[in-house]
Formats: structure tokens, C-alpha cells, sequence
């Protein structure tokens, strides 16, 4: 892991190999693996393990066993003793193996041998609310990232359990101790009669013994993602009302007096306009095609940066970036060349445009409660692009600029999906090549679905929120 | 031969569409073909090709004479030729305008309608007529057949419809529900206009005849076919009365039928085939004036309450309610009931996916989302049911147009 050699490691897993065939009490076979890389190796193999291999490049396994039970990865790149015992949980796309092992795990570490364990690189962790909370996000960060975050990712996609055991810190435990941790986990997997499924598979850890259950979590990914959905169903009727006329005047003119209704309800009455209880018949295609154009527009950036030389990857990037700054204007002052969009067809583009982006995050939610949250997080101001609150449609039609189309126009522009990139690489000092290089990899190799989500949804869903916002519109 | 350029125009792009996703998708349609949405036990791709167990026999021949070497290509010009096919069916259907103005009954807004391009567009870029093409489940030659059968009626050619409806019910069991309604279709189609039509009754007995006729002939067809048995109907009819195999799948059986008792299980058999059975007699009576609508609520109710359902049936209903646009204006739930369908159709493989492949969740998770999925088909059948009866209401009761009203 990190890409340094794992020396101490793998002299440990060599000798346990050895220390375990003498014990005849082992139900299930031990299958011990060493890879050159701990990314592409073990997904390999679970690949080939699995039948999943590309056929004619790849060839299969000689020797397998029955369906894998559990994996635990011993990470020991230092050369001196170590202090604590790092587990790494997170596996591909943000899904996570069954607490209980995990639970194990630290049970035995800090239980039995005394090895403090820590989690998500927090090295020292006093049980404060602020390190919690940082653990938490974190782990959401991780999650939400979905890469691979050690070498035991790969195999959760299968329904694997695995987990990363890495030694680090500088302190007194030594091999035999991580040996006698290895052992006693493995001593634990051996008398399993069934898979682990009894205990949580989501679930947030703040501290190696404490976690935040979905039942807990989950509402929040899913009131953002419904906020999109309320959002467009506001739009949808608000989009049905015609323009409200007016009803009286202090102007001397002789205006063309409206029909007006009586309505009683409740054994009140009320006097309105007829034309504000009718509903108006909604020209749907032009929205609904849009809103699908867009949305296959986001291929482009995915097949782009999927399939980009490395080499490429940071100038192709900054002119992406650059050229997205203009997109949304562009694509406006076509639409209004080509054919301009009514009041209502913009309210039902808009609308079309959320209620997609609601179903997908609510749909993401059940899968990778982190990405849900922080997409819909950063998107949350789309339901706020163009005129959303203003009661009737008439104030629509109003284009060019107003200070409120400015500020939206600048706040989507610094929330995009490449800025935000951006700004995620400067805040926490990663090159963006190397993040695109890593997710790149990550679709090749892993399959990796944390792009597909940014182009095909969130990006398709901005640029709608950009093209709204535009006074070129 | 007239070819509208229009409708060339759509044929094409359609086909265009259709081949681009097999040529340059392959494994999609392996993907497809694999989904419990697109097929089901007796309608799969692939368990066409191993054997034929529970499929009609006579498609074994069909699908034997085709050469291995090439048999995907082959079947995939043929399921695109049978998409176009049926198009082509709606677009007569449509045209025919016997969902606007029937011998009986006339619709105070038959002038909204969309001509018969627009309706066979709406079928052939529907995401899950496109979805049911690639995955080539057997279920399409069904809704061939049936909308050929509705076709036929409304172009005056009785018998013709009836034959074509014998082979969709020997095909699948669920189209002999439409007997009653085409045999009303086809009568009123053939007599509109005229004054004195002759009596119903040996219309309907010649009809009803010839349809057993035609249903004994593709029988004893298939009894030659298989060499001389008749196991093929346990296999093939006893499949969908007996429920054998309870593969999941967008139904509302199957969740029911793996947790009963053995000792209930052919008491509730009876009573699912009677519910579906059930609404025919009194759609028919009800809805005498319009009798492709009740087609179109009997495919809907299918769709929803059959045994082995998947999406093609859906497409197959949400290709008929086009040709009632005019009363669209009159349903009340239409945006909900799409976001529902929407919603369904993301969550549904999302949680299947949850269930099989990740094991987090297990197949409450996914009985619920198709629980949902047919609450939303229910309510734009409910829906539309409602907008037909109002629409008919109307006639006799014109002041109340544009007036909101509710059926009490």
C-alpha cells in the first residue's frame, strides 16, 4: 500500500503460511496471496478467481477453491517496530464489508493484544467530538470517492469480506504480535458456518468502537435528493398557470376588463381571474429533448477523461475547465438562435432537469450514501437557478441582467464539477492529474463508477442550471 | 404502394437505433437478456436457445432454421423487424380512428388526436420498447400478433384479427382474455355506418369459433412438432396456471407464491386468474361504446396482474394509450405517475442489485420497488379509465366541461 514494498509483510504471511499448515483444525482452505502491485494485482486475481477475466488476455487460475469467505490484508512496509494497527475498510464504489468483521478485527487488536487501532489515517484520536466528527467525514470523503483504498477494495464488489490490516507509528509491537492479531482473525473466520450477514453492511465508524447506522444517516442523502424532486414538481405546476392579467387599475385607460369568477370554499368566497384556473396545456418534447441531450452530453467528458494519455491529462483538463466557464452562455444564446424557449418551456426544462437529478441521487443514495450527499450538496443551488419562487410566469419572460441572475450565474460558475475538482486538489494538495489518472485507472481496472455519476448526471444538470441562469436565454 | 416519407423517416431512425445498439453494444444485449426486468422464465433469449421447455413449439422451428454462425445477427434483424412491424400496426390502428369515433359512441374531442406516425413514434422510442428489442425476449412476438389482431379489427377484416389473436393466445395464455372485446371491435368497425347491422350473436359464435378453430390447429401443430405428444401443453400452459418456477421478475406473483403453504397454493392460483379474468365481462359491459378501450385497460391490467410479467407488456399498453390523446387533457395524475415509473425503474435494478449481487439488502427491498412499479401502471389505468368515462359523461352532460368533478 502507498506504494511502498511490504518487506516485513510479507515475511510475516510467508511464515504464517508455514506456522498454519502444522494445525489441523482449519475448516477452510487458506489461499496465500502476494501481488507486485496492490492495485491491479488483487483485482486481477479476484477477477480470474471469479471468471471475470478478459478471456483471451488473460489466463485462468489453475488452482481455485470454493466461494471466498473472508480476506485480510497484512500491510508491514516498516522496518522497526510499530505502535497501532491501521485498518482500511472502504472497498470500490463506496461499499463496505460487514462490520462484524471489522469488529473482529479491532476486538482482537485492542481487546486481546493491547495494539491500539486507529482508522482513516486519524493517528491519534482522543475520543474528542471534533475527531469523531473528522473521522466521519473522512470516511465520507473516502467513500464517497469510491477508489480503491487498499488492496482488499477489490474484493468487496464480489460480496467478499476484506479489510487492510497496516502496521504504523512508531512504538513497541512487533511481527509477532501483527502475527498473533493475523492468527486470531483467521482463527475467527475459520468458524464461520455461514457468510457474514448479521451485522451492519452500512455504516458510518467514527472510532474503532463506534459507528453511525444507516437508519441514522440516510435521511439526510434523501432529503437533499428530494429536495430536487419537491422542486420540480413545483416547477411542473407552476408551469401549468398562465400569466396572471390584471384585474383593476389606477390607469385612467380603458384596459380590456378580465374575466373574472366567483369561488366559494369553506363558506368563503374569493374573486379570481379565469384565467389563473385554467390550466395551460404544457409543450412538453422541446424540455424533455433537451434534458436527454444533455445528459448523453456528458459522455463526452467521461469517454475524454477515461481514455486520455497521461501524459495529456493536465492540459486537457485546464482547456475542459476553461471551455466550461463559457458552455452554459454558448449553448443559451444557441438555443435562443436556433428556438427560443417560451416561459413555460424554460420552467419545464428546469423541472425535467431536476426531478432526473432527484431520482438518480435518491436512487445513488441506496448505493453510495457519501456521493449522494456531496453531489447533492454542491448541486443544491441548481434548485435555485432561474426564477423558481416568483408566482407567476410573466416574470420569467423578463431577460437580460438583474443582480440576482449575476450572483446565481457566479455561484454555479464556482460550484461546477471541474472547479470543484480543482478546488478539492489545491485544498488538500493533490495534483489533479494524479486524481485523474487514479480514476482513470479506477474505471479500467476496478470499475469504478464515481465519473459516470459526475458527467452523466451532475455536470448535464449544471450545464441546465447554467443555460437557465444565462441572460443570453 | 404509398410510403409516407414521415413515417419512412421514423422507420428508418428507428432501425437506425435499434441496429446501432447491437453493433456497437454487443454485450448489452446479453446484459438485457440476463435482467429479471426483460425476461422472464418463459419468455428468455437464452432458455430459447438451450431448450425449449416452456415457450410455444412452434417458435422451436423458427429459431432452429436460423444458422448458429450468425444467429445473433439474424435474430436481432428479425426483433427489429418485429418492432417495426408493430409500429406499422399502431400507426393503422391509429389512423383508423376508432379510438375517437366508434359505431356508437362519438368523443366530443376527437379533434386532438396525434396521427399514426406520431403514435408509432411514441412506441418505438419509448426506453422500454427499446429495452425489450435488445433483449429479445419471445414476448414480443405476443404483442405482434395482438396488436395485428387490433389492427385488423379496426381495418374490417374479422377473421384475420381473430386468427392472429389465436396465435398470441396460443403464444402466451393472457390474449384469449381478449376475445369478448375483439369480437365488440371488430363487429362495430364492420358495420359503423350502417343502420341495421346484423345481430350480434352469430357474429360472436362464427367468431368464437373460428378463434378455438385456429387455437386446435396451432395445438395440433405443435402435438406434430414435438413428435406425436401432447407434453408440451403442461409444459408450455401449465407454466403460467401452475407457476412452477418463481424466478423474480416485475410481477406481483412471485413473492406471494414462494412463502404459501402447498395445501393453499391452487385455492390462491384460482383466485389471482380470477381476478384477472374478472375484469373483462364488466369492461365490456360498461365500456360497450368503446371496445379498443377496453382492449387497451385489459393490456394495461395484464401487464400489471399476470403471471410472468416484464416491460415489453408495459410497452405493449403504452403503445395503445397514445391513440387516446384526447383525453389526455382529462387524466389527473400523469406527472406523478411518470416520476413513479421513473423512480421504479432506477431503484428497481439498483436494489436487485443490492440483493443478488452486494447481498446488503434481500428481496423485500426489490418486491417493494416493483410493488410501486405496478402502483404507478394502476394509476395511470385508473386514470385513464377515469378520463374515458368522463369523457363519455360529457356528452350528455356538456355544461360540465372544464369544470373540476369527481366520481363518487
Amino acid at each position: 500500500m502507498d506504494g511502498e514494498l511490504n518487506q516485513s509483510g510479507c515475511a510475516l504471511v510467508l511464515t504464517l503460511a508455514r506456522y498454519f499448515k502444522r494445525w489441523s483444525l482449519w475448516s477452510k482452505d487458506i489461499i496465500i496471496l502476494i501481488t507486485s502491485d496492490s492495485k491491479a494485482g488483487p483485482q486481477a486475481w479476484v477477477d480470474a478467481y471469479h471468471n471475470e477475466h478478459a478471456v483471451p488476455a488473460v489466463e485462468p487460475l489453475p488452482t481455485k477453491s470454493g466461494a471466498l469467505q473472508g480476506v485480510v490484508v497484512v500491510d508491514n512496509a516498516l522496518n522497526h517496530r510499530f505502535e497501532s494497527l491501521h485498518i482500511v475498510y472502504d472497498g470500490i464504489n463506496g461499499q463496505l464489508p460487514n462490520l462484524d468483521l471489522f469488529n473482529t478485527a479491532t476486538a482482537i487488536a485492542s481487546g486481546q493484544m493491547g495494539i491500539s487501532v486507529v482508522l482513516q489515517r486519524m493517528w491519534k484520536h482522543r475520543d474528542s467530538y471534533q475527531e469523531r466528527l473528522q473521522t466521519m467525514l473522512r470516511g465520507m470523503v473516502s467513500q464517497g470517492l469510491g477508489h480503491a483504498s487498499g488492496p482488499h477494495s477489490s474484493f468487496i464488489p464480489y460480496h467478499v469480506d476484506a479489510i487492510t490490516l497496516q502496521a504504523v507509528g512508531d512504538g513497541w509491537q512487533d511481527e509477532m504480535a501483527m502475527g498473533r492479531c493475523v492468527e486470531s482473525t483467521f482463527r475467527s473466520l475459520n468458524n464461520l458456518l455461514e457468510k457474514f450477514h448479521q451485522s451492519f453492511f452500512f455504516y458510518l465508524l467514527m472510532q474503532a468502537n463506534r459507528f453511525v447506522s444507516i437508519g441514522t444517516y440516510l435521511p439526510s442523502a434523501m432529503l437533499v435528493a428530494v429536495n430536487f424532486s419537491i422542486m420540480a414538481i413545483a416547477l411542473w405546476i407552476r408551469s401549468g398557470r398562465s400569466t396572471a392579467p390584471k384585474l383593476g387599475s389606477t390607469n385612467g385607460k380603458n384596459e380590456k376588463k378580465a374575466e373574472v369568477e366567483i369561488i366559494e370554499q369553506d363558506g368563503m368566497l374569493a374573486v379570481a381571474p379565469k384565467q389563473s384556473l385554467v390550466i395551460v396545456e404544457r409543450e412538453l418534447f422541446l424540455p424533455i429533448a433537451l434534458v436527454i441531450a444533455f445528459h448523453f452530453l456528458g459522455v463526452i467528458p467521461l469517454y475524454l477523461f477515461n481514455n486520455a494519455r497521461r501524459d495529456a491529462f493536465s492540459w486537457t483538463f485546464t482547456i475542459f475547465t476553461q471551455a466550461n466557464v463559457l458552455l452554459p452562455s454558448l449553448l443559451a444564446a444557441l438555443l435562443s438562435y436556433q428556438s427560443p424557449l417560451t416561459a413555460q418551456q424554460r420552467l419545464l426544462l428546469q423541472c425535467f432537469s431536476l426531478l432526473l437529478l432527484g431520482m438518480f441521487l435518491a436512487t445513488l443514495a441506496t448505493l453510495n450514501f457519501s456521493l449522494a450527499f456531496l453531489i447533492g450538496l454542491l448541486a443544491a443551488p441548481l434548485s435555485f437557478a432561474g426564477q423558481p419562487f416568483s408566482t407567476t410566469s410573466a416574470e420569467d419572460s423578463r431577460s437580460g441582467w438583474s443582480a440576482r441572475k449575476s450572483l446565481m450565474t457566479v455561484l454555479l460558475q464556482v460550484l461546477s464539477p471541474p472547479a470543484v475538482v480543482l478546488a478539492a486538489c489545491k485544498a488538500s494538495g493533490v495534483n489533479v492529474e494524479d486524481v485523474l489518472v487514479e480514476a482513470a485507472f479506477g474505471w479500467k481496472a476496478h470499475g469504478l463508477w464515481t465519473q459516470v455519476v459526475v458527467w452523466c448526471i451532475w455536470w448535464p444538470a449544471w450545464i441546465v442550471g447554467g443555460v437557465i441562469c444565462s441572460p443570453l436565454l | 404502394m404509398v410510403i409516407d416519407r414521415r413515417k419512412a423517416t421514423l422507420f428508418g431512425a428507428a432501425a437506425a437505433l435499434r441496429i446501432f445498439l447491437f453493433v456497437v453494444f454487443p454485450s448489452l444485449s446479453r446484459l438485457l437478456a440476463g435482467r429479471v426486468e426483460v425476461s422472464t422464465p418463459v419468455t428468455s433469449f437464452k432458455r430459447q436457445r438451450i431448450s425449449n421447455l416452456d415457450q410455444a413449439p412452434l417458435l422451436l422451428p423458427l429459431f432452429s432454421l436460423i444458422p448458429a454462425t450468425a444467429f445473433s445477427a439474424i435474430t436481432s434483424i428479425l426483433y427489429i423487424l418485429l418492432d417495426l412491424f408493430c409500429a406499422e400496426a399502431l400507426a393503422q390502428i391509429a389512423e383508423s380512428g376508432e379510438s375517437r369515433e366508434t359505431r356508437l359512441y362519438k368523443s366530443p374531442r376527437h379533434e386532438l388526436r396525434w396521427d399514426g406516425t406520431a403514435v408509432g413514434a411514441a412506441y418505438l422510442f419509448n426506453p422500454l420498447t427499446i429495452a425489450a428489442c435488445i433483449g429479445r425476449p419471445t414476448s414480443l412476438f405476443t404483442n405482434c400478433a395482438v396488436l395485428y389482431a387490433v389492427a385488423k379489427a379496426c381495418e374490417r377484416r374479422p377473421l384475420l384479427a381473430i386468427l392472429s389473436l389465436g396465435l398470441a393466445s396460443y403464444l402466451a395464455l393472457y390474449p384469449a382474455l381478449l376475445l369478448p372485446p375483439l369480437i365488440l371491435l371488430s363487429y362495430d368497425a364492420k358495420y359503423k355506418g350502417s343502420s341495421q347491422p346484423p345481430s350480434l350473436i352469430p357474429f360472436a359464435a362464427i367468431h368464437t369459433s373460428a378463434f378455438f378453430g385456429s387455437i386446435a390447429c396451432f395445438l395440433s401443430e405443435s402435438f406434430f412438432l414435438t413428435g406425436g405428444s401432447w407434453e408440451f401443453i403442461s409444459s408450455t400452459y401449465g407454466v403460467h396456471l401452475l407457476l412452477p418456477d418463481l424466478t423474480p421478475n416485475v410481477g406481483l406473483w412471485w413473492y406471494f407464491f414462494i412463502e404459501m403453504f402447498d395445501s393453499f397454493r391452487e385455492f390462491f392460483l384460482g383466485v389471482f386468474w380470477l381476478h384477472l379474468g374478472g375484469y373483462v365481462g364488466g369492461l365490456c359491459i360498461r365500456l360497450r361504446g368503446q371496445p379498443l378501450f377496453v382492449i387497451t385497460t385489459l393490456l394495461g391490467l395484464c401487464a400489471i396482474f399476470k403471471p410472468y410479467p416484464s416491460i415489453s407488456d408495459t410497452a405493449l399498453y403504452l403503445a395503445l394509450l397514445p391513440c387516446y390523446r384526447h383525453i389526455f387533457p382529462l387524466m389527473r395524475y400523469t406527472f406523478f405517475t411518470m416520476a413513479t415509473l421513473l423512480y421504479a425503474s432506477l431503484l428497481g435494478p439498483a436494489f436487485y442489485y443490492l440483493w443478488i449481487y452486494a447481498g446488503s439488502g434481500n428481496a423485500n427491498f426489490f418486491y417493494a420497488i416493483t410493488l410501486v412499479w405496478s402502483l404507478g401502471l394502476s394509476v395511470i389505468v385508473s386514470d385513464s379509465l377515469f378520463a374515458v368515462l368522463r369523457d363519455e359523461w360529457e356528452v350528455e352532460r356538456p355544461e360540465m366541461k372544464g369544470k373540476d368533478v369527481r366520481q363518487i
